[in-house]
């Protein structure tokens, strides 16, 4: 029997597969605090289904298989029987389940239909956290060689490709597009940026998802252009440039490589301070799993670029222009940085000074609901119409309501599922941006990044 | 029947308190056990209690669940008061342990007792008509879930007509021999069915928020577990 999934996958062997799968259970389990999580799902989950009335996943499919106390099932119900007294017992009065192929397909399938925005924990009374039962599913899947293919791939060229980033984009095609971009911002915008590379000594390293190299040139120029206006100690480093970690969703042996890889480039800069860009799961990996895996209290500190505009702006060193957008602006919160409550209201007091027509989703912040392309989903193009048909269906009314042309979301994954559910959704007319991109439009830059425009000859008049 | 009273509320009595008293002392002990353990290997012991110490308490006091459905958030309040205070304060309850207590244990006014009964057994009836009528909470039903809302609708209904033979179609110490059965049996199923988040409850909010404070090493310490050192990503 082979594993099927809507996505595709390298190769899996499965030989001995549930035996395999049985014994990185075990592992995880003696190495890990998992199970405490488990034994506590197992003991008070009430069934009731609240979890279900809000997970936007299951109000668009209506398929039992999305509900999150389900779902959770298909781990529990190994961890019961396999790694419980009481499992063992109904196993040997007959009634226990024994865990084959065909289950691990069927967790294989249904563990990636989630997309992990842990909505559901708000919701659960007994305080379950489902969206942490999915993780741990997804790494004993990944320990049997179960991955969604475009995750896996790009975690390889990040770890032991010759780029070291999912992007797999070269260092020299770094340094081009950086300078690229600080001759581009004097055309468009009228003032000087500067991406510093390799400096040492820096305050901060910067590391955005590197996609944003590729795709989002003006929010990284909205970045460099803060980082410039206020004068910041920063840089980028060569070595490793990446904040996109993968990891997060589906191995925390990868999670753990991965944020290790920042900091040994900030050891190697001398660096003090993670700036992560605008990425909703590159800024939590970084923020709450480099104090697990480089050190705890020694590790060193961690900021997304948002929360360092908003100091920079309530400092009064960097000025932005009140109601330079003019058009209706509404943000979208992505799940990974204001389910905790860590990001909520520092981007919208920016937008509420820049925007004149800013408008909130409902709900938003903590409540807010996922793009559809989370936990890793948007990266698997092959199930494109599932994220933005039912994953996003959800946010796509959201956004709808609000009436807002501008739909403002910083995170890298966020913006390109939001363009797509746009795109499937009948929303083409809405323009989904960074922050830093509005922030671009708004600054006033300091007058020592001001360009003076040179008269073009060909443009004056002839005989003058 | 009166030797089947004294058999149900003397010796099986004895032994539903006994494993109820064994049963929650082992799942308290068990969790707290498990979150000092996880604490102590965590790469990042910093937790952010705050969060932990509010979500807790909002849903101990159902702030969210009333604001967001106000109906339901009573019921389910009222069903979980009465829960509790009926068997602690009921006099009925109250007369037969007062005399071993040094103290005078509280006791229900009678009206006040009444209301309650009246009002837990229509919600127990309300939750198990919610759960077999509305598909999400059907397709999540196991036996349990049924067995148990049952049980301790029995349990009150066979209390309150037991203590009202005038509204009785059966016999009152009938009524009375069954809710002592319903309740020592109640008493003993506490620590193995879900009705134990009376007592895990507390700690499940810090449990799955500690349970993402990984250890440092459980990366490394499952692919030496494994035997996967140096195989490729």
């Amino acid at each position: 029997m082979a594993i099927e999934c809507s996505y595709y996958l390298e190769p899996v062997d499965t030989t001995d597969l549930p035996r395999r799968f049985l014994e990185a259970f075990a592992a995880i389990l003696t190495h890990s605090n998992y199970a405490m999580a488990l034994d506590a799902a197992s003991r008070v989950s009430a069934r009731c289904g609240r979890c279900a009335s809000t997970c936007p996943v299951y109000q668009a499919s209506n398929d039992p298989r999305d509900i999150p106390c389900l779902r959770s099932e298909l781990v529990l119900n190994v961890y019961r029987r396999y790694f419980t007294p009481g499992g063992a017992l109904s196993t040997r009065l007959g009634s226990g389940f024994e865990i084959d192929e065909a289950y691990i397909n069927t967790m294989a399938e249904e563990l990636y239909r989630c997309t992990a925005c842990r909505r559901c924990k708000l919701e659960c009374p007994m305080g379950i956290d489902h969206g942490l039962i999915t993780h741990l599913g997804r790494w004993l899947l990944a320990e049997v060689g179960i991955v969604p293919k475009a995750l896996r791939v790009a975690t390889r060229e990040q770890l032991e490709g010759k780029t070291n980033n999912t992007s797999a984009i070269p260092a020299a095609a770094l340094i081009d597009t950086c300078e690229f971009l600080e001759e581009d911002c004097v055309d468009l915008h009228g003032f000087k940026i500067h991406f510093p590379i390799d400096q040492e000594d820096a305050e901060y390293i910067f590391f955005p998802a590197v996609s944003d190299y590729l795709l989002e040139p003006d929010t990284l120029m909205g970045n460099a252009a803060v980082m410039t206006a206020t004068n910041a100690s920063w840089t980028i480093g060569t070595r490793y440039f990446d904040g996109i970690n993968y990891g997060l969703f589906y191995s925390d042996r990868m999670l753990d490589r991965i944020v290790n890889m920042e900091v040994e480039e900030l050891k190697r800069l001398k660096a003090r301070t993670v700036l992560i860009g605008e990425c909703g799961h590159a800024s939590r990996s970084a923020k709450a799993f480099i104090r697990t895996f480089c050190g705890g209290n020694q590790a060193p500190e961690v900021i997304n670029c948002m929360e360092y505009a908003l100091r920079m702006v309530n400092e009064g060193r960097l000025e932005l222009r009140k109601g330079a957008i003019d058009a209706r602006v509404t943000y979208h919160d992505p799940c990974n940085i204001a389910r905790t409550g860590w990001i909520i209201e520092q981007p919208r007091e920016i937008l509420r000074h820049i925007a004149t027509d800013f408008v909130d989703m409902t709900p938003h912040g903590r409540e807010n609901y996922c793009c559809g392309g989370g936990g890793g989903t948007v990266s698997i193009d092959e199930i494109r119409s599932f994220r933005t048909g039912v994953g996003g269906r959800t946010k796509a009314e959201q956004i709808r309501r609000t009436g807002a042309t501008i739909l403002v979301s910083p995170c890298a994954n966020c913006k390109k599922q939001l363009r797509e559910v746009c795109e499937d959704n009948d929303l083409e007319h809405v323009q989904v941006v960074g922050l830093h991109d509005l922030i671009l439009k708004a600054i006033v830059p300091p007058a020592e990044m001001r360009v003076e425009k040179q008269p073009d000859p060909e443009s004056e008049p002839a005989g003058s | 029947m009166d030797t089947w009273i004294e058999l149900a509320r003397g010796p099986l009595f004895r032994i539903a308190l006994a494993a109820l008293l064994i049963g929650l002392a082992y799942r308290l002990g068990s969790a707290a056990s498990q979150v000092i353990l996880a604490w102590r290997r965590a790469g990042d012991r910093q937790l952010p209690l705050r969060s932990v110490v509010t979500a807790t308490l909002s849903w101990l006091l159902p702030v969210r669940l009333l604001r967001q459905r106000p109906l339901y958030g009573i019921a389910s309040l009222l069903f979980h008061v009465s829960i509790i205070a009926l068997p602690l304060f009921l006099a009925g309850h109250v007369v037969l342990v007062q005399p071993s207590l040094p103290f005078a244990w509280p006791r229900l006014p009678g009206g006040v007792a009444d209301t309650l009964s009246v009002v837990a057994f229509l919600a127990l009836g309300a939750v198990l008509v919610g759960r077999l009528a509305v598909r999400t909470a059907r397709v999540l039903t196991r036996f349990q879930d049924v067995a148990v809302l049952a049980l301790l609708l029995f349990l009150v209904g066979f209390g309150f007509l037991a203590a009202h033979p005038a509204l009785s179609p059966f016999p009152a110490r009938t009524m009375l021999l069954l809710h002592i059965l319903a309740g020592d049996l109640a008493l003993a199923l506490t620590p193995v069915t879900k009705i134990a988040h009376c007592i895990v409850y507390p700690f499940t909010q810090l449990i799955f928020e500690l349970a993402w404070h990984f250890p440092a090493d459980s990366g490394r310490h499952v692919v030496t577990a494994l035997g996967k050192e140096g195989e490729p990503v």
